[in-house]
């Protein structure tokens, strides 16, 4: 009797844990489980467990670029490797986010602003905001241009957004912000910002 | 002859049902055990939010208290970590409640709003409005830190089902376990130690925090597309409203004075509009920062994300001011049974203040 009871029971885990197995891992972002420090508050709790997905994204440079000088920025790529190469940044701000999912950090160069978003250990950048018309889009546009010359370099295959012209390569946004037909703002988005 | 068939007979059918008495009881004892497994299971794999990422537990809290709340906050962080109920009694012995979590929805606000009506009827609901960004939920995570802890209502149901992002699923929220079932390689003896008991981690819903970071190089806002919020934040700021109204409630719409994320013109006044259009109280504690005398090179923990103590505590002095002034609030100090309760939590309070000086190494201002 003891036998068959265990058997039963290792059955029934059995069933349930696969079960669960068949559930768990659907969502993109994990639920936060509790940390035993508080200093380690700015930490990410919320373990993840797609770190393949996670180098693949780091890769994707096919999308639209923005250039400071030689160097090529691309969203998602991660910002170690190229804050070394930016040199020290003129301003730098964190934003932890509520209980401790990860850290945005914001980097203001000349000309330009860059936002990371954390993943796992890595930041990895969010967004590319051009910020005045000392910097331009490798192919020539910046804030003192107007909607005409937006069209004639990126052409009409462009989707609106509110006040936006949004041009899509590879996964990558590029976003020109109007105000009438002024460029407000250009933006280089990821897909993470969706 | 006959007798004798006749007693095999009874035997047999005695023994058949003894047979199937006892299956039916292995089978009920089985399920039992896998159920009592299962429970276990679920409590020791759940996070219980007592250490580190406290915030997920602020929720559940509530439902411990002594409910006769004249104050019921509602929002995200921007509540949770920018007053103080207790310096709402020690000063002006207001009974008040944050029913706050980490990036609270505005249709999550609601719910929880309505499950607190389940028990109590404030005077006034606050409600902040920075939340009115976001038109959809944006992380599983925060969903999970803000329903888990309520309890079992259809304002749970309705809030699970308002909230749920498209790959999350109602049952996981019905049985935690098939969500935190990978939770086994994080476990720590924090998991063990309060698989049945709770740690108060927070005073009245406030989230304590005593150090400093200055706030420097905040940046600006970056111009965005498009400056309306949501239908969906604007069919529950309504559904908030409507409902305040029902019970008699007067509901105070705040804007807290973090600094970041970036509260445009263009939000402020829809939300002005709002207010006045229904007549409804307003502050924005960004436009009195001078007046209050937040300084936000010693006021703030998280370069002007969010109020520490000393912040806090000035924020919650004004706004209990106003509260006595305008909204016609009683000082009940003199109530004996609530000055008990709020005895034991100021120095639950005081305590956790030395711990954190003692623990940051700083020394409390007078």
């Amino acid at each position: 009797m003891k036998k068959k009871l265990a058997g039963m029971i290792t059955v029934g885990m059995l069933c349930i844990c696969m079960a669960a197995g068949c559930t768990g891992n659907s969502a993109g972002d994990r639920p936060a489980g509790g940390k035993a420090e508080t200093e380690k508050k700015e930490d990410k709790t919320a373990e993840t467990e797609d770190k393949e997905e996670t180098e693949d994204s780091e890769k994707k440079t096919g999308g639209y670029l923005f250039k400071s000088g030689q160097i090529e920025i691309a969203v998602d790529q991660n910002m170690a490797e190229i804050a070394d190469q930016l040199g020290e940044p003129d301003s730098y701000y964190e934003e932890p986010s509520c209980a401790a999912q990860g850290i945005a950090k914001i980097y203001t160069y000349p000309g330009f602003e860059i936002e990371t978003y954390p993943d796992g250990d890595k930041d990895l950048i969010a967004c590319v905001v051009l910020k005045d018309d000392s910097v331009a889009t490798p192919e020539g546009v910046d804030l003192s241009m107007t909607k005409e010359d937006i069209l004639k370099i990126y052409g009409s295959e462009y989707e609106e957004s509110g006040k936006g012209m949004v041009y899509e390569k590879d996964g990558t946004k590029l976003c020109f912000i109007m105000e009438g037909d002024d460029i407000a703002s250009i933006e280089y988005n990821s897909p993470v910002l969706n | 002859m006959r007798q004798e068939k006749n007693g095999k007979r009874r035997t047999k059918r005695y023994q058949r049902e003894r047979d199937r008495k006892r299956k039916q009881i292995r089978l009920a004892v089985s399920a039992g055990i896998i159920v009592v497994s299962l429970f276990l299971l679920e409590k020791l794999l759940v996070p219980k939010y007592v250490d580190g990422v406290v915030e997920g537990a602020f929720v559940q809290e509530y439902y411990d208290q002594e409910k006769d709340f004249d104050v019921i906050f509602v929002g995200d962080c921007e509540v949770y970590e920018n007053f103080s109920p207790i310096t709402l009694w020690e000063n002006y012995g207001i009974n008040s409640y944050i029913r706050g979590s980490a990036e609270q929805y505005i249709w999550q606000s609601y719910y929880m709003l309505e499950d607190t009506l389940r028990y109590e009827t404030p005077d006034v609901v606050i409600f902040n409005v920075q939340s009115m960004q976001f038109d959809t939920s944006q992380s599983e995570a925060y969903n999970r830190m803000t329903l888990e802890g309520m309890r079992w209502s259809p304002s749970k149901i309705k809030a699970i089902m308002a909230s749920m992002k498209p790959e999350e699923k109602f049952l996981d929220y019905v049985f935690p376990i098939l969500r935190y079932h990978t939770r086994w390689s994080q476990l720590t003896k924090e998991d063990v130690e309060y698989m049945f008991r709770k740690k108060q981690v927070s005073h009245n819903g406030y989230y304590m925090r005593v150090d400093v970071k200055p706030a420097e190089n905040v940046p600006e806002g970056r111009v965005l597309k498009d400056y309306s919020f949501g239908e969906n934040a604007w069919k529950y700021l309504d559904m908030m409203r409507r409902i305040c109204e029902e019970k008699g409630i007067q509901l105070i719409l705040i804007k807290a004075p973090s600094l970041y994320p970036y509260w445009y013109e263009e939000w402020e006044e829809q939300i002005v509009d709002y207010a006045d259009q229904y007549d409804l109280d307003y502050i924005n504690f960004l436009t009195l920062v001078d007046e209050i005398g937040i300084d936000y090179s010693r006021d703030t923990y998280d370069a002007g994300l969010h109020m520490n103590l000393s912040g806090a505590e000035k924020l919650s002095d004004y706004l209990g001011q106003y509260l006595i002034e305008q909204s016609g609030l009683s000082d009940r100090r003199k109530e004996k049974e609530l000055c008990k309760i709020w005895e034991e939590k100021t120095a639950s309070y005081e305590k956790e203040k030395q711990d954190q000086y003692q623990y940051y190494g700083m020394e409390e201002e007078n």
